[in-house]
């Protein structure tokens, strides 16, 4: 067993502490939001918030998580209006969709941290989550438009 | 509630006998009338008493876009408001005719049909709410969701007619074809801006891929698959270590087929990795790239070569000629990648199977479900997610047969999720391929003879006579070879090859070989032609003046002929992608630099001009060009699947890399305003990309790179060639 506070609750599974926290948030707690992509780290479509920062769950282990508060796509913004997710839907950044959940959890780190990122910077935060549809172009200039509306 | 609706069923043969099957596209049916609690005037859209106008997606929604676009279309001539409009993605069934989403057919299959639908739906309303005025129809108009008597100013929106009105209007198939169909100067809703429809969900998390079903009682499978992709025999299995493993459930030992079910997703691997399974690895244990490669050169003379495109007399002309050349092309096996791995969930109740997952053909799937399980169709119900990305791969029904399998032996619900490793290495790859090209010019350095021997695996042959022609050959992989340049004297000659690796169709499918070798070989004779490539290629363009066009606007805001910094280049190609039939013409300007020392090549820049016909939706076309150049850079420049021991050497994304956001270039996009009967735009831009990249780095350098991935090494090589 462990409790893990994700999206602000207190929430205890049935898991061995080597579990990668992704399973755990996607087939126990069902947020689906998080997605799995290659359960190495490379593609960063799992991407999460552990305290603030963007971790890769299918990396992470369940007994690394336990005591850290874990942000998912389903606790970003209350109604889904972090100025990120506005940015995208303003942009219409997603093609397929399924790496976006990941993108946006990078994409809102880097602001949380860097509020007004340089091209350069914004590449070098997000070249680790990879889009197979590659809508890359939009992604940067989603990042840039919630950065002038203080993402 | 009073609709009581008199409509006869009916089908359209549609118009993709390209496939090579018949293709019956329901158009304006008839559904139970007892349960006329809505407006249902085809399969492919509803209105509802509450006003709301819900168009049946029937195609795979993997982030082109569709249901948008496809919903613009109706709503165009249905007159509907486009805030009412919504859409949904049926659970499979006949009634919507082929389920099939490849090849950018999706908008120019439909585009017509569905027009059709809204302008009838509409007519039907206008004639009911006239009625119930007791007026002509042709004294009132409909216009967002009303219909209006213009003398007397009554009104009557479309939900208050499909609850209060009696709409009785019926169409014969003959009538469908005589409505007028709205002047594109016309349209308000075709071509104007209009957000994705989809997209909200997909910034939330709440978007539903497959991979996100859940069941009560569900358990979690995972396949012990074979050592080598295809042939191998499973000779004994051993589970006693795996039934220790906490979760376990049970072991599934079918004929094909090994499995372990467990209560959990890592309780799974774990139960499937204690598993003791040996195997025969068949006939295919020593097939390698090297031995592959081997057999394609010996097919490529060998004497079952087959005529696929031919025209005039090559051999009589490449005799008479003044200068001659010949060139071969190479390229490597390419995964999907879509960022989904292959999943499902499928369970079996009461000689049903539900199967929850997202296919790009759903008519193939059902099919091949009932075949496998000995069941008829009707006990198959196949149930749409979105897509997690497509490109091809989701064509492919192997995963819900697995889980079917699977389903129908523990008896509980059962979701299977492969890992990256086992979905790069289960893939249906595109083909490698090698291609010889020989051209004779004749006096004014003009081709006048064209020989292309293409040999490939065939992904056709693997589905059965239906995707093959009478010689045996795919045309899906071959399209592109019979390119439209005005060659009096051309020849195309195929060899299908099993190499014991399976192939499917990925993005942008043949032309992204074809096209290579067409457009690279074209580069060559316009060199040894000693004239401009522009110039070299508008002038046998007399036959396509939208492509000549589309190569003019690109080659003009790319700057063609304005100096560059060295080692820099830019170069072009032109495409008739994704079919000949239906063209939709692109072409491109790539800038790249090249470092002579490393051979690592920089894109720095895509100028893309296409001509599509009507745009539907002018972002999301936006949005899918951009992609398809980008998808096109990763596979022109990095993505080479290797074969070892009978199996693709790659793995995950580390070994087999696509493109990042570091190596994204400028991209500019030219959209051709039109008012041609549209085609698709999901493919095309892909397949300019290899060719005009490797003309650009001969531009820049003077080194010509005939094998994609266009990969350092390679380069190098180049280099030293010319050198």
């Amino acid at each position: 067993m462990a409790t893990l506070l994700i999206n602000g609750k207190s929430r205890t599974v049935d898991a061995d502490p080597d579990t990668p926290l992704l399973w755990v948030i996607r087939e126990r707690l069902q947020l689906t939001g998080t997605k799995f992509g290659c359960g190495m780290a490379q593609c960063g479509a799992c991407t999460v918030h552990l305290d603030g920062q963007p971790v890769r769950s299918c990396q992470t282990t369940v007994a690394q998580a336990a005591g850290k508060k874990i942000t998912t796509i389903e606790g970003l913004h209350p109604e889904g209006r972090h100025p990120v997710q506005l940015a995208w839907v303003a942009e219409q950044v997603p093609q397929c969709g399924y790496c976006q959940s990941g993108q946006i959890m990078s994409a809102a780190a880097l602001l949380a941290k860097n509020p007004n990122p340089s091209d350069a910077q914004i590449v070098d935060a997000m070249s680790g989550n990879i889009c197979r549809c590659a809508t890359y172009p939009r992604i940067k200039r989603a990042i840039k438009r919630a950065a002038q509306q203080g993402g | 509630m009073t609709t009581r609706l008199t409509r006869r069923a009916f089908l359209a043969t549609g118009t993709a006998a390209s496939v090579g099957l018949t293709i019956r596209f329901p158009l304006f049916g008839a559904p139970d009338a007892a349960a006329a609690a809505a407006f249902d005037p085809s399969p492919m859209l509803t209105i509802t008493p509450d006003g709301l106008v819900t168009v049946h997606i029937t195609k795979a929604e993997m982030g082109q876009g569709v249901g948008t676009a496809l919903a613009q279309i109706v709503a165009e001539e249905l007159e509907a408001d486009w805030k009412d409009v919504r859409i949904d993605y049926p659970t499979a069934n006949e009634k919507y005719g082929l389920m099939l989403t490849g090849g950018s057919w999706s908008v120019n299959w439909t585009f017509d049909a569905l027009s059709r639908a809204g302008a009838a739906s509409r007519l039907a309303l206008v004639d009911a709410a006239a009625a119930s005025w007791n007026v002509p129809a042709a004294e009132c108009v409909a216009e967002r969701g009303v219909v209006r008597h213009l003398s007397s100013g009554r009104s009557l929106s479309y939900g208050e007619i499909v609850k209060r009105v009696p709409i009785t209007k019926t169409f014969s198939e003959d009538d469908l074809k005589k409505i007028a169909l709205k002047k594109p100067a016309d349209y308000r809703v075709v071509g104007k801006w209009t957000p994705r429809l989809d997209i909200p969900d997909k910034v939330t998390g709440k978007a539903k891929f497959g991979i996100d079903t859940f069941l009560p009682n569900m358990v979690y499978a995972k396949v012990a698959y074979p050592p080598t992709r295809e042939g191998a025999t499973r000779t004994a299995v051993d589970d006693s270590a795996a039934k220790r493993v906490k979760g376990y459930v049970a072991t599934v030992a079918l004929p094909d087929l090994v499995a372990v079910v467990a209560t959990s997703y890592e309780a799974a691997v774990k139960a499937r990795d204690a598993l003791k399974v040996t195997w025969d690895p068949g006939p295919n244990a020593s097939v390698s790239t090297e031995s592959i490669f081997a057999k394609f050169s010996q097919a490529k003379d060998d004497p079952a070569l087959q005529s696929w495109h031919e025209v005039g007399d090559v051999k009589t002309a490449m005799g008479s000629a003044a200068k001659r050349h010949e060139a071969t092309y190479m390229t490597d096996y390419v995964a999907h990648m879509q960022m989904e791995p292959m999943n499902c969930v499928a369970s079996f109740k009461d000689g049903v199977f539900d199967v929850y997952t997202g296919s790009q053909f759903q008519t193939f799937a059902v099919g091949t479900l009932a075949a496998v399980l000995k069941t008829d169709a009707k006990n198959i119900r196949l149930h749409q997610h979105y897509l997690g990305g497509g490109f091809g791969r989701r064509l492919e029904p192997d995963i819900m047969v697995e889980t079917a399998l699977i389903a129908r032996e523990v008896k509980r619900p059962v979701k299977l999720i492969r890992s990256r490793e086992e979905d790069l290495r289960r893939d249906f790859y595109r083909s490698a391929t090698l291609q010889v090209v020989r051209a004779a010019l004749g006096a004014d350095g003009k081709p006048v003879a064209w020989d292309n021997t293409l040999v490939a695996s065939h992904p056709g042959r693997r589905w059965g006579p239906d995707f093959v022609d009478k010689k045996g050959l795919d045309q899906f992989a071959l399209n592109g070879a019979d390119h439209v340049y005005a060659i009096p004297n051309q020849i195309v000659r195929a060899i299908p090859v099993e190499t014991g690796i399976s192939v499917g169709y990925v993005r942008a499918v043949a032309p992204n070989y074809t096209f290579f070798a067409v457009e690279t070989f074209m580069d060559e004779l316009a060199k040894l032609a000693g004239v401009d490539p522009l110039q070299y290629r508008l002038s046998l363009l007399g036959d396509a003046p939208r492509l000549a066009r589309v190569l003019k606007l690109a080659a003009e805001r790319a700057n063609w002929g304005a100096p560059l910094p060295p080692n820099t280049g830019r170069g072009l190609a032109c495409v008739s992608a994704q079919e000949k039939k239906t063209p939709t013409w692109t072409a491109s300007v790539v800038q790249a630099r090249v470092d002579p020392a490393s051979g690592n090549v920089q894109v720095e820049k895509i100028t893309c001009a296409v001509d599509c016909g009507i745009v539907v939706n002018p972002d999301g076309a936006r949005s899918q060009i951009e992609g398809s150049l980008l998808f096109g850079v990763s596979n022109a420049l990095k993505e080479r699947g290797t074969v070892a021991n009978g199996a693709l050497v790659q793995s995950n994304f580390h070994d087999y890399q696509v493109l990042r956001m570091n190596e994204v270039p400028e991209i500019e996009v030219h959209l051709v305003e039109s008012t041609e009967y549209p085609t698709g735009l999901g493919e095309p831009g892909t397949t300019t990309v290899a060719p005009a990249l490797s003309n650009a780095i001969f531009a820049a350098t003077g080194a010509r790179v005939r094998q994609v991935p266009l990969l350092p090494d390679r380069v190098l090589a180049a280099l030293r060639a010319k050198a």
